[in-house]
């Protein structure tokens, strides 16, 4: 009795602290064995890469054939990781994001386990926001860990003196640095924005399969879409639009018109996803 | 039931919150807006700001779309809004052009004596440290010495096959402009719907260039600023050092080709010019060597890329036509039409194909 006279707010509310709940979130996904396996596959893409292109480029040609983001790479370590990103972007990142998000809302359905939380004391939105953060920081944690083994398998494989862009002119290592945190901070937004997508998918369903499936058939789709000059009235509204649009940090100057525009076109993804999954949490029965 | 009612609205607020900025996304700036009002000028005053303006130091995007029909190669297509090139320029002779790609960019730097072209994909650089040409410099500027006649000669040059008028004012790269439309008289046998050039009211730059195709409401080809601002530019923009590692090609005034060769060159054209205004036509012959490859298609695969086979080329591009000329085939878009006969002889015009056929028949 002595206890709640001295702390008489904690009595009337009962809630539980808001890093509680997020650091256990976060503890449940990383413990996860398909999670870490994820986190490693991705982390190891870099490496990969770095290898291959090594091995392509050892006889000292750099114009082997290659186009685009990929010519860029050779004897050029610090677009190693850029490049994992792009390349990440095409299908690795998206299903990750897909497969966190269907295991917040779908997958603890599937277990039954969703019920308890959402008669748990806390609140429907408070709930999501605590989904959605784990979602989030896993999907940034992902693109950070590619960045990082890209970083330190493009020095250690293809060296390189700062970082050439793709202007002709050469960066200091430290801008350079700052030019992949850019590409990490653009992904990892980009994958915020198809997660949101997905967890509106996740909270309706409770076959994690199915938000997988959906979630890849609208990237599958709208990459394909995108590929059709015919239909280029539509690909401003296309979640995938301005996804490559990640090799745009190694210009000099930077040019972040398509950038910005995809960050706009990401936030609308955002407030879409988020606001339907939160409506559909508020009329689920506990 | 409240509970309800709120998740509806949350959903439906949310949905149109993110649907409305996406359309804004998609809807290209100034699209519906009251054209700004600015003083009436003449076509001729417009024309002859356009001739005596000095290009300022300036940063700039640049878009083009293609509505043609057919790929402009070795150009990027962009899509609605999205820019394709960077210009910059320092108002006094020196410029950088930045051609972006899918993760890769062609530059070209003018520092003032040298000009580079740096390609990222392949890493080249060219080194040209050529200057402009003299000769046409000076005679455009005995032309230029009197703008006023220089306008009116212009404008009394474009008269005579087409109208000429400011048709009203606009915004290009959130800038007001004046729109210049030259429009073909009705006698002209050509595609071509009308071409409208918006000069910006303050500079006096050309900031977007429109082709309207017969038939067509949008415009069959677009190139212009989505972004413009004058002022000073970062120095370091206009100067290019080779990157270690790259190829380099050194070109000089010594490189150029002489007079003679010039000359050899066109002839093997047998370049002529049929008709004048907007149906124009120019004919000529494909170099015979160009010929020869295209008749030995055995060469092809071995020499690899850069030995395309031209008429094989032809065949999937254009329709196989014939008539008083021979056999050829028929290459149209929405703003010119090409014939290349069997025989190596070319037409090419903003005509239809018809004029094409007569004008071949002029020997």
């Amino acid at each position: 009795m002595t206890a709640i006279a001295v702390h008489p707010q904690d009595a009337p509310v009962r809630r539980a602290p808001l890093p509680r709940l997020l650091r256990a979130e976060l503890r449940m996904i990383l413990r996860r064995p398909r999670t870490l396996i994820g986190l490693t596959l991705l982390a190891l893409v870099p490496i990969v890469a770095g290898i291959g292109i090594t091995i392509a480029t050892s006889n000292g040609d750099t114009s082997n054939g290659t186009e685009g983001l990929a010519a860029m790479v050779a004897g050029n370590g610090l677009v190693l990781p850029i490049f994992a990103l792009a390349v990440g972007m095409t299908m690795l990142l998206p299903l990750t994001s897909a497969m966190l998000a269907a295991d917040a809302l779908a997958g603890e359905t599937a277990h039954g386990t969703l019920r308890g939380l959402l008669i748990a004391p806390v609140s429907r939105g408070r709930l999501l926001a605590v989904k959605a953060f784990g979602v989030a920081t896993v999907i940034l944690l992902a693109v950070t860990l590619m960045a990082v083994t890209g970083t330190i398998a493009g020095v250690v494989l293809l060296g390189g003196d700062g970082m050439l862009t793709t202007s002709g002119s050469t960066l200091p290592f430290v801008d350079g640095l700052g030019r992949v945190l850019l590409a990490v901070l653009y992904s990892a937004a980009q994958m915020w924005a198809l997660a949101a997508v997905a967890l509106a998918v996740s909270a309706f369903t409770e076959h994690p399969l199915i938000v997988v499936v959906v979630t890849t058939g609208i990237v599958i789709v709208s990459g394909v879409l995108g590929a059709i000059p015919t239909l280029d009235a539509i690909h401003p509204v296309l979640i995938t639009t301005s996804w490559d649009a990640v090799g745009d940090v190694i210009s000099d100057p930077l040019t972040g018109d398509t950038m910005g525009q995809g960050l706009l076109r990401a936030a609308c993804y955002l407030v879409i996803g988020y606001s339907i999954a939160y409506a559909r949490m508020l009329t689920r029965d506990g | 039931m409240n509970r309800k009612k709120t998740a509806l609205s949350v959903a439906a607020g949310g949905t149109a919150i993110g649907v409305v900025g996406l359309i804004l996304i998609a809807t290209p700036a100034g699209a519906d807006e009251t054209p700004p009002a600015l003083p009436a000028i003449s076509a001729e005053a417009l024309v002859q700001s356009v001739l005596t303006t000095d290009v300022p130091a300036l940063s700039g995007a640049v878009e083009l779309r293609n509505n043609i029909g057919l790929p402009i190669p070795g150009l990027p297509q962009s899509s609605p809004g999205e820019a394709i090139a960077h210009v910059y320029a320092d108002g006094s002779g020196r410029g950088r052009l930045a051609v972006q790609e899918r993760g890769g960019e062609h530059t070209v730097v003018r520092d003032g004596q040298t000009t580079w072209l740096w390609s990222s994909a392949d890493r080249t650089v060219v080194k040209y440290t050529g200057s402009v040409d003299h000769a046409d410099k000076a005679d455009a500027a005995d032309k230029m010495a009197d703008p006023a006649t220089a306008a009116r000669d212009l404008v009394g040059l474009m008269q005579r096959d087409s109208t000429i008028s400011v048709d009203g004012t606009a915004k290009v790269a959130d800038r007001p402009v004046y729109q210049l439309v030259l429009t073909p008289k009705p006698t002209e046998r050509t595609l071509l719907r009308e071409i409208r050039v918006s000069v910006d009211s303050e500079t006096r730059l050309p900031l977007r260039l429109d082709v309207m195709a017969n038939g067509q409401a949008d415009p069959a080809l677009r190139v212009g600023f989505t972004e413009f601002s004058t002022g000073p530019q970062n120095p370091s923009l206009f100067s290019f050092t080779p990157p270690a590692g790259a190829k380099i090609t050194e070109f000089g005034d010594q490189d150029k080709p002489t007079e003679a060769q010039r000359n050899q060159f066109i002839d093997g054209l047998d370049a002529k010019v049929v008709g004048e205004g907007w149906d124009t036509v120019l004919t000529g012959k494909i170099p015979a060597d160009l010929v020869k490859n295209s008749g030995t298609p055995q060469r092809e695969g071995k020499a690899g890329k850069a030995d395309v086979n031209p008429l094989g080329m032809l065949k999937q591009l254009g329709k196989e036509v014939s008539g008083p000329f021979g056999t050829g085939y028929v290459i149209s878009t929405k703003v010119g039409t090409a014939l290349v006969t069997t025989d190596g002889r070319v037409a090419i015009g903003a005509v239809p194909q018809q004029v094409l056929v007569d004008a071949l028949g002029q020997k």
